[in-house]
Order: C-alpha cells, then sequence, then structure tokens
C-alpha cells in the first residue's frame, strides 16, 4: 500500500459517491415532493417498494441488479445493443450505491417538505409564480436543512456501500475497488496494515461528513425564528 | 339580471362544512364579515382557485377569473389576486426587500413601479434590509400588504389583517389599510368579524354565517339588520355610530352623528375629532314619558320602527334624529313582557335613556 494506491482508492470511492448521489438527487426530489403533498391510493404501496433497498440484505440486492444490469439478465439485449458494458465497472459500484441511498434521500426529502407549510406555495403561486417556480424558489429553499441533509447520509452511505457492490461491481483493483472493497479484499490478503490505512481514510472522510452535517443542522440553514426552524 | 362588477359563486363541500355562496357587488370595497368558522377564508381560497373540486364562478371588478360553464378556470398564478392571508406567510427565507421583489417578479410591466408605490404607501423603506423574523407584527402586516400590492394584482383579497394584532396596533395599522383603499383605485376584498372594522373599511358588507350569505349590502343597513343581529351580538356590539366630537369638558364629551343625534360619552375628545362608538342593544332603555331628573346623561325621542321576537328577547328597532336628517338607528334589548306593557308599536314616539358608561369608544 502506497500513498498513490490510496489516494486513488480514496479518489474513486468519491467519485462513486458523488455520482450516485448526483444521480438520485432529482428523482429524489420529485418523489419526495410527491409523496408530501399528495394523497393516492397505492401511496403507502410506493413508500414500502422505495424502502426495500435499505432493508433487505445489501447482498441481494447486489444480486437483483447483476440480473437487470448483466448481459445474460432479460435487458441483456438493450445493454449489448447499447454497447454499454456496466457490470464489473465503476458505473456498476456507483449504480448500486444509489440503489440502497434512494430510500434515504427520499424519506428525508419527503419529510422536509412536509413540514413546509403548504400556505408558503399557496401565497408563491397567487403572486404569479408557477408550479415549478414556486417549487425551486420557495419549497425547496424552506426544506434545504433537511434535504442537504438527506444527501449527505446518501453520500457517506454510498462510500461505504458493500453488499451489493462487491456482486455488480467486483473487487476489481483500480478499476472498481472503493474504501470499503478493499478494506475487505486486502483483509483476506493478509494485509492489516493497508486495510487499516484504508480504514483510516474511510474514518477522515465520514468525520469530515458528518461535522458537515452537524453543522448544518445546528445553525441551522433556516434562519431562527422563522418557521422552519421553530418546529 | 345584469352581472355586477363583481360576482361570486361559490359551492364546496366538505365532510363537516358545506359552503354556499352566491353574492354580487358593484362597489369597488367589500367586507366579507361573519364569525370564525363561517367559512370566510375558504371563501377566499376558493376565489384564488386554491379548491379544485370546488364549482366556482368568480368575476372581480369586471373581468371572470372563473366561469365553468365557458371552460374559464384560470390557474392560480395567472389570477392577479393580491392575497394577504390570515396567518404571516412572509418567506422565512428572504429578507424584506426579498419578499417584495418575489411580489414583483411576476408583475405586469417588471413591477419595479408596483414595488416602488407599495413601499411607498406603506412606509416600509426604513425595513427593507431585515430579516423577516426581526420585524414586529404591525410591520409584517405592513410587508405582507406591500407585497400583495408589488406583484401589481388587480384586485386585493386581505384577510383579516388586523385579527392578530394587540389593540393598539391595530390603531396604527389600520391607516395604512385605508390609505391602500383610497390611494390604489383597486377592488378589495376584505375579511373581519370585527364590526367597527366593516364599517369603517367597507362600501359594501357581505355577512357570512355557517357556510352561507345571510345579508349583504351597505355595512350600517346591513350590520343593523335582524339577520346579523345574533352575530354581532355574539361579539358584544349592536349598535355601531360614527360621530364627531363636538364638545368636550372634564372626563366626557358630547359627540354627534351625522343624523344629528347628540350623545355624552364618557371619554374626553378634542373638538371635531372623529370616533366610531359602540353601545350593546340591552343597555339601551326605553322609556314612554320623558323621564325627570336621572343619572343617565344621554335621553331623547325616538320612534320605534318595528319590534320583533329573537330568542325569548324583544329587539326593537328605534329611529333617532333630526328633521330633514337621514334617522340615526337604533336597537334596544328589552323583554317581550315590558315590550307588552308599553304598548310599543311601529310609529310609536319613546323617550330612549343610555347611560354615558354604556358607550365604548371602538376608534
Amino acid at each position: 500500500m502506497n500513498w498513490g494506491e490510496l489516494l486513488s482508492i480514496t479518489a474513486l470511492t468519491l467519485r462513486v459517491g458523488a455520482v450516485a448521489t448526483a444521480a438520485l438527487l432529482v428523482p429524489s426530489l420529485a418523489l419526495g415532493y410527491l409523496l408530501a403533498r399528495h394523497e393516492f391510493r397505492a401511496k403507502s404501496v410506493v413508500q414500502a417498494v422505495i424502502a426495500l433497498p435499505m432493508v433487505i440484505p445489501p447482498v441481494a440486492v447486489g444480486l437483483g441488479l447483476l440480473i437487470l444490469l448483466g448481459r445474460r439478465g432479460p435487458l441483456g439485449g438493450l445493454w449489448s445493443g447499447l454497447g454499454v458494458e456496466v457490470v464489473f465497472t465503476w458505473w456498476a459500484a456507483a449504480v448500486a450505491a444509489a440503489v440502497v441511498g434512494f430510500p434515504l434521500l427520499v424519506r428525508a426529502c419527503e419529510q422536509s417538505f412536509a413540514e413546509v407549510d403548504v400556505r408558503f406555495e399557496q401565497v408563491s403561486r397567487s403572486l404569479g409564480h408557477g408550479p415549478f417556480g414556486t417549487f425551486l424558489r420557495v419549497t425547496l429553499p424552506l426544506a434545504r436543512r433537511g434535504v442537504m441533509y438527506g444527501t449527505l447520509l446518501a453520500f457517506t452511505r454510498a462510500l461505504g456501500e458493500f453488499g451489493a457492490t462487491t456482486l455488480v461491481a467486483g473487487i476489481l483493483p483500480g478499476r472498481t475497488e472503493t474504501l470499503a472493497l478493499g478494506i475487505y479484499s486486502r483483509v483476506q490478503l493478509g494485509d492489516d496494515m493497508g486495510a487499516l490505512a484504508l480504514c483510516g481514510a474511510s474514518f477522515l472522510i465520514a468525520l469530515a461528513a458528518m461535522l458537515v452535517g452537524e453543522g448544518w443542522l445546528r445553525r441551522g440553514v433556516a434562519p431562527p425564528g422563522s418557521p422552519m426552524s421553530r418546529r | 339580471m345584469s352581472e355586477t362588477a363583481t360576482r361570486l359563486q361559490v359551492q364546496l363541500k366538505r365532510p363537516a362544512f358545506e359552503l354556499e355562496v352566491d353574492v354580487g357587488w358593484d362597489q369597488r370595497v367589500a367586507v366579507v364579515f361573519g364569525p370564525s368558522g363561517s367559512g370566510k377564508s375558504t371563501l377566499f381560497e376558493a376565489i384564488l382557485g386554491l379548491h379544485p373540486a370546488a364549482s366556482v364562478r368568480v368575476r372581480i371588478g369586471g373581468l371572470w377569473l372563473d366561469r365553468a360553464e365557458r371552460g374559464l378556470h384560470l390557474p392560480v398564478e395567472q389570477r392577479q389576486l393580491g392575497w394577504v392571508p390570515q396567518d404571516p406567510t412572509l418567506f422565512p427565507h428572504l429578507t424584506v426587500e426579498g419578499n417584495l421583489r418575489f411580489g414583483a417578479a411576476r408583475a405586469r410591466g417588471g413591477g419595479a413601479g408596483s414595488l416602488a408605490r407599495a413601499v411607498d404607501v406603506l412606509e416600509i423603506g426604513d425595513l427593507l434590509g431585515r430579516r423577516v423574523d426581526e420585524l414586529s407584527g404591525g410591520e409584517r402586516q405592513r410587508v405582507a400588504i406591500a407585497r400583495a400590492l408589488a406583484s401589481g394584482p388587480r384586485a386585493l383579497l386581505m384577510d383579516e389583517p388586523l385579527a392578530a394584532l394587540d389593540l393598539p396596533l391595530r390603531g396604527r395599522v389600520l391607516p395604512y389599510l385605508l390609505r391602500v383603499r383610497d390611494e390604489l383605485d383597486l377592488p378589495i376584498l376584505y375579511i373581519t368579524h370585527d364590526p367597527g372594522e366593516a364599517i369603517v373599511v367597507g362600501e359594501v358588507v357581505v355577512v357570512l354565517d355557517a357556510g352561507r350569505v345571510v345579508a349583504s349590502g351597505p355595512p350600517r343597513e346591513v350590520l343593523w339588520s335582524r339577520a346579523v343581529l345574533p352575530l354581532s351580538e355574539l361579539l358584544g356590539i349592536d349598535n355601531v355610530l360614527d360621530a364627531r366630537a363636538v364638545e368636550g369638558a372634564g372626563g366626557e364629551s358630547t359627540v354627534e352623528t351625522a343624523g344629528g343625534l347628540r350623545l355624552v360619552i364618557p371619554t374626553p375628545l378634542p373638538r371635531g375629532e372623529a370616533v366610531r362608538i359602540g353601545l350593546r342593544a340591552q343597555d339601551v332603555l326605553i322609556a314612554i314619558d320623558a323621564p325627570g331628573r336621572i343619572s343617565a346623561r344621554n335621553v331623547f325621542p325616538a320612534r320605534v320602527a318595528r319590534w320583533e321576537l329573537h330568542d325569548g328577547d324583544a329587539l326593537v328597532h328605534l329611529e333617532v334624529g333630526r328633521e330633514g336628517r337621514p334617522p340615526e338607528r337604533l336597537v334596544a334589548k328589552i323583554t317581550p313582557a315590558a315590550a307588552e306593557k308599553l304598548g310599543l308599536g311601529p310609529g310609536c314616539p319613546v323617550y330612549v335613556v343610555i347611560k354615558a358608561q354604556a358607550i365604548r369608544r371602538l376608534a
């Protein structure tokens, strides 16, 4: 284990986490808003399905993804037709990280949006702003603290993803080996010092993320005394 | 029926509440009056287009906003209604200026003119840099009204703008409301459950009770009418009069109404000051003969217009005033037995007796 290796594994991990989180953001905001603002018959079913990746074993999620994304799966023809190879690339690691992070972010968005008084949105509309403008300029800013914290949670969850990732991405040094995978493979190979070094990097990233998140929560991204912070 | 400038037809059914309104008027400034829970705010929401399930026809100031039979149903953001809801709704993530700019952003012609005008009329130039949570209750209301005006609305909908304020503060914010009413040529719908406010603000009053219009018309007549009496009684004032101080001495003063009725009230006032006074129906006494020496400071002749039974009480409608002026009207509440014993009937000449202490200054 040298510095270059440590840095490249760390960089890959951050890239996987960032890509996964970025890909999650828009769908999670949309779905979270839908769940927070609309009542429909299948709502509890939808909520349960969204929560699934959080509660079933990550390895099972990984197997499911392997079947969906693999060349021999039902969508295999599609992937080979498109000429894309997802399985056993870092993209697969990002997909796995996104799937397990999805419930966390959707739930955080749903709760944050539900806390925004619908009156603010109605007033915004009465002032001439359409539904989308109202969402961007009123709802999202008022919900931003919870949404940012949820994003951070999904990101850190993505950084630590192991079970699903091993199945769809494998542990390919230099290509799909993230910090979590690297720790596992080094322990298997008896390289305890290398595993500990990667643990240290994981620890530092997680600590930094949590400090940032706690800072958001404590100082309040919403101004004190506002309806948001009073709740 | 020819269409009035403003016409509201709303039908909205909810599990525990039904709103059924069909009312129209030509005046510019209308007050929607009624006790809490009567559906006033829900009516506003329906006018704004916030109740998709409601059956709604809305025409304000001559323009249709919602007309089901022609397929017209403008979305909320296209109605250009300046709405000031009852609960404080300034955006906490924006400064005062940010809130105003947000309001002006979609105004016709860019909103710079409407924003400057709103800041000017409501005198909030000094508050622009403040955060919303640094504002007092009265300042919040002024900013909320200014934000609605900044959007260049075709009408203003104000939902109890004074209700959240304590009494002294109301007196400080009311002049701004009147200024908005008088300086901007905008149709205004104004919700209140305060009869004094209704009389001061409105050219026409629509009274809602339990989701239905129970009366509508000129404020004084409507608030004096039998249909409304049980409601305003609930609020403690049955007689509301506008008057001007003609003389003052010691701890009291004499005021005179437009109809020439002179009353002594227990409030020292500078000569010429305009006041609004309120008096409960049960504090108005009726005598057939002129009382002799009596402690009551207000004794004057009047005529019975009619009397009726209401909830076990006799409500006696009285007309007072000088020849050649419109009569001032008062309502007295006495027992039916007393009304029978006095032999009251339409046209009956009587004396009205009111203690100065029973008269409250409302504004």
